[in-house]
């Protein structure tokens, strides 16, 4: 039977343009990662420090309000326990304070280098490695759309484990203090007597946009570099070694240079995670200079460093993506 | 060609020999239930002179709930033995079962008696996956050898041994390239070496020819042949249905993970009542013969074809053919061609498995 | 017939494993290419003097150092024999505060932190996890599972491949960086050597279990070496004895204990003795071996084309 007898209706649709393939690719990418096992195993991981953060509130919190109208003998002074607790909070600072969120951005640096590896070897090692790449790039979009889509889809991931645990912490705060906190210090955009009441229209606390900031260069600065050490390595073992060599040998070494050796503090600006810790302490309005750890560079430093290592991961990546392998 | 195949036994037979055991009867397919009275051979076939060398015995397989292999049971003897079927009918992994490389959930698989799954079975194993990756870094010389080391021979008897396969492969001249830069056929090429390189008794073939150009397929089915001149059991898989039929006529045929029919393609043929042999005549007064034809017994159906042809529909091929000879001797016919049109084994795959209509 | 002999055929895999491990090109340029970085800056180090206190910051540094510095220096004062022995006895405890000072900070620095952190567990991981890992990944697996070697042979041969690689970069690593590190490195490689090597077999028999369980085992070994390790590590009470970092520091503090080299608090750490440790590490090699031995002679790959 002829083709033109079966009466087919043509698509009438409209072709999309070719930047909605950043977020098909994107979303393929995710899916890929969501099927596996092992992703979830190392999720569940991940997600111990923000449960230990989110039940340490609730519990201090508890104990707070449950030790309330009681008092309790040190030696021979009669004291209120809410004192200690909040003697405690201040120590932990499990206190809604900048601190609480800055701390909890660096303690899930490990993790999130794993699950990053993980991401990398599978969403663009296996492209350059097995030759999928050609798939991608011999349809209508270019290689910024391709690079693009594995960025969104490493961003997704390093919010998954950053920047949203830290927002429900943050709302937390809100539920369990009181609404204030979330619009405390924030731009007011007004007030309007509506029944005789009077109502304020105000912008979040500087805080949330401090989270938003920081995860905003994690993100950044974390994708390219993935997808950049992914694109020049492809094999797992190779990607996983240089990966970890940048995030935990270089800490290592810098750590033992600057606090055991005594060198100057720029030799920390080789610590990429450091990095995006003093840039994001600034978006979130905490003094980086702090106690623990010692003798940091400044702000403005590791932000020209993080901005140089990007730019250099664009330039690589913009020679790397290629359909067809030139083999010299 | 030179011999490396100093163990090949007199007292096994030329000819392959298939037993089929008992193939569970399930399914709605007609096609496969069809097939399921060909699966046992007539006794006068059941006696072989030498012991099976591969033996299935209701094996199956699964993966999760999906079940790869159901209740096969199949011995294979020397000879060739073609493997065909769709997609998903689980060629694959029956030849995988047969290397070793899964085991069975349910029966066994034994190799001249020896469990598949252990290493003294491989001794008697030579595979040729489907796999395309090898050692990049290594040329096909070196490849081969490293077989061969593998299997313990000593370096001097290794490299004999590589080069006798590399010359019966085909690739003694170009095997000193790296591999990286080598053409599909001549990966294929090396395949085979690798898989003749410790003279087994069982070779399993899967997709042998994929790559290899019209000479080189000349060239394998030879070695081929000779292979199972001399004794050895060869398990041929492939899609090419028209080489498989010039490199033997004993086939079994998978669907959906059973054995639906194991013997030669004549047997098979034969045994497919609900599908009538198709035949094409070619004769000078169509319309007389037809109306003659029609009085046959072994006749279902006759149709006018373009010009002067028929195409005759009848069962019991051998009983028809003598009814008309007799036939066009009595009518005194020309006949100027004649052809059945549907006992090849693509055409046979076709109806076992539902695809084609008579 | 030339009969094929099982011995020849397993040591020439041993042979194809050492072969194959040296032609992960990126992997191996990438372990050098941390010992060179790691070698150069404690030769720097070393060459700058920085293993003592005197260049530390006021308040840490400074005067007790010096002093110590100027009582080592010092030439005999006149005087009777017990002003003599005094100041021998002085000169002796200065030189010890110096010379301690330097392995202290070396053994705190470098071997702790550095190199037993990071670079002994990578350099086990990377080879051990590329073992089978990295035949899965290349799909070359079936080329060994298809010879008539058995597969607890086949696993072992692997293991004696990673070991010469681990040991390599390990043990020779170690001597190097040690080397560079002048009087500071050199006594830290005598009271070290045997942890690194205990924790070397027990890594890389772990790894190389983990290689024949995951299909990802780098990523599975990682979890384990950056997060488990570095978790456990700092939890309270016994929990840090289910670690191999934990024995591997148990024995090096146990050797170097008589230099005041000891847990930041022991009577959090409560560390076990050498003996104890090493017995462990052992069994932990022989385990995983045996656990992994057999795994990978009943385990399917259903990826190896």
């Amino acid at each position: 039977m002829e083709v033109s007898l079966l009466r087919y209706r043509p698509w009438r649709g409209k072709l999309h343009s070719p930047h909605k393939s950043v977020w098909t690719i994107a979303r393929i990418s995710l899916m890929m990662m969501f099927h596996r096992k092992i992703f979830w195993v190392m999720y569940s991981l991940g997600l111990f420090i923000f449960l230990m953060y989110f039940f340490g509130q609730y519990l201090l919190d508890w104990a707070e309000t449950t030790t309330a109208e009681t008092t309790i003998s040190v030696g021979f002074i009669r004291t209120e326990p809410a004192r200690f607790i909040e003697v405690l909070r201040n120590v932990l600072k499990f206190n809604g304070q900048p601190e609480m969120y800055r701390n909890f951005f660096w303690w899930q640096g490990s993790m999130v280098m794993i699950v990053l590896a993980l991401a990398g070897s599978i969403l663009v090692g296996n492209d350059f490695h097995f030759g999928s790449l050609p798939f991608y790039l011999s349809k209508p979009l270019g290689r910024w759309h391709y690079l693009g889509g594995k960025c969104l889809a490493v961003a997704v991931f390093v919010n998954l484990m950053t920047t949203i645990p830290a927002v429900i912490l943050f709302l937390q705060v809100g539920f369990l203090k009181s609404w204030e906190y979330a619009v405390e210090g924030g731009y007011s955009l007004g007030s309007w007597t509506i029944a005789g009441e009077e109502w304020h229209l105000r912008l979040p606390n500087p805080l949330f946009f401090g989270i938003l900031g920081y995860g905003l260069v994690l993100t950044v600065c974390l994708s390219l570099l993935l997808v950049a050490t992914a694109g020049w390595l492809k094999r797992t073992v190779p990607m996983v070694m240089v990966w970890t060599t940048v995030f935990f040998f270089v800490r290592l070494l810098t750590a033992a240079l600057v606090d055991g050796l005594q060198y100057h503090p720029r030799w920390r600006l080789f610590d990429m995670w450091n990095n995006t810790n003093l840039l994001g302490s600034a978006l979130l309005q905490v003094n980086p200079y702090g106690p623990r750890p010692d003798w940091q560079p400044s702000v403005a430093e590791a932000a020209i460093v993080l901005g140089a290592v990007s730019v250099l991961c664009l330039t690589y990546l913009s020679h790397r993506i290629r359909a067809v392998e030139i083999v010299r | 060609m030179p011999d490396i195949l100093e163990s090949s036994d007199p007292r096994r037979g030329n000819r392959a020999l298939i037993q089929a055991h008992d193939v569970a009867q399930t399914g709605k397919n007609d096609a496969i239930d069809a097939a399921h009275s060909v699966a046992t051979l007539p006794s006068s076939l059941a006696s072989r002179p030498a012991p099976a060398t591969l033996l299935f015995d209701q094996v199956s397989k699964w993966y999760g709930p999906v079940i790869g292999l159901n209740e096969v049971s199949l011995e294979l003897c020397p000879g060739i033995t073609g493997l065909v079927g769709a997609n998903g009918s689980g060629k694959t992994t029956l030849m995988r079962l047969a290397a070793g490389h899964l085991r069975p959930d349910l029966g066994n698989v034994r190799v001249l008696g020896h469990d598949s799954w252990t290493h003294a079975a491989k001794r008697y194993i030579g595979y040729c996956p489907d796999t395309d990756t090898f050692y990049e870094e290594m040329s096909g010389r070196q490849f081969v050898e490293t077989m061969a080391r593998l299997h313990g021979f000593s370096r001097l008897e290794s490299r004999r041994r590589t080069e006798t396969c590399l010359e019966m492969a085909g690739m003694a001249g170009r095997a000193d390239r790296c591999i990286r830069g080598y053409s599909k056929g001549m990966r294929q090429r090396i395949k085979m070496a690798q898989a003749l390189i410790h003279d087994p008794e069982l070779i399993i073939l899967d997709e042998p020819m994929s790559g290899i150009d019209p000479v080189g397929r000349q060239e394998f089915i030879q070695l081929f042949t000779q292979l199972a001149r001399r004794g050895k059991c060869l398990l041929v898989s492939s899609h090419e249905l028209q080489e498989l039929e010039k490199l033997t006529d004993q086939i079994a045929v998978m669907a959906r993970g059973r054995i639906a029919a194991v013997g030669t393609l004549a047997q098979i043929r034969d045994l497919l009542d609900n599908h009538p042999l198709s035949i094409l005549v070619a004769t000078d007064n169509p319309r007389s013969l037809a109306g003659a034809l029609l009085h046959l017994p072994d006749v279902v159906g006759v149709e006018l074809g373009e010009g002067e042809n028929l195409i005759v529909r009848a069962r019991n091929p051998r009983g028809f053919f003598r009814a008309l000879t007799q036939l066009v001797l009595e009518e005194s016919c020309e006949i100027r061609h004649l052809e059945t049109l549907d006992d090849s084994a693509q055409a046979i795959l076709g109806y076992l498995l539902g695809t084609r209509q008579a | 017939m030339t009969s094929a002999s099982p011995w020849k055929a397993w040591l020439y895999l041993v042979w194809l494993c050492l072969q194959r491990q040296a032609r992960a090109h990126q992997l191996v340029w990438i372990a050098l290419g941390l010992l060179a970085l790691t070698t150069a800056v404690v030769g720097l180090n070393t060459l700058g003097g920085r293993w003592t206190m005197n260049h530390w910051r006021f308040p840490r540094g400074g005067g007790g150092t010096q002093l110590a510095v100027w009582v080592e220096g010092m030439g005999p004062l006149p005087g009777s024999a017990p002003a003599l022995a005094l100041q021998t006895a002085l000169k002796g405890a200065a030189r010890s505060i110096l010379f301690q000072a330097g392995l202290s900070i070396f053994s705190n620095w470098v071997v702790f932190s550095v190199f037993l952190s990071f670079l002994l567990p990578i350099w086990s991981l990377s080879f051990a996890t590329d073992a089978i890992g990295g035949e899965r990944e290349a799909r070359t697996l079936v080329w060994l599972l298809h010879q008539p070697l058995p597969r607890p042979g086949i696993y072992l041969a692997k293991y004696i491949a990673v070991l010469f690689y681990s040991l390599a970069f390990n043990l020779g690593g170690f001597a190097l960086i040690c080397l560079v590190g002048g009087r500071a490195g050199r006594p830290a490689f005598s009271l070290y050597w045997p942890g690194v090597v205990c924790a070397t077999l027990a890594f890389s028999a772990l790894f190389h279990l983990m290689g024949a369980c995951f299909r990802r085992a780098a990523v599975v070994a990682l979890v384990y070496s950056f997060f488990l390790e570095t978790v456990l590590a700092n939890m309270p009470g016994y929990m840090k004895r289910v670690s191999i970092g934990f024995y591997t520091r148990c024995m090096m503090f146990d050797e170097a204990q008589k230099f005041g080299i000891q847990p930041e608090k022991p009577y959090i750490y409560l560390p076990v003795g050498s003996l104890t440790a090493e017995w462990v590490l052992i069994g932990i090699t022989a385990l995983s071996l045996g656990i992994g031995m057999m795994v990978f002679s009943r385990s399917e790959y259903h990826d190896l084309n």
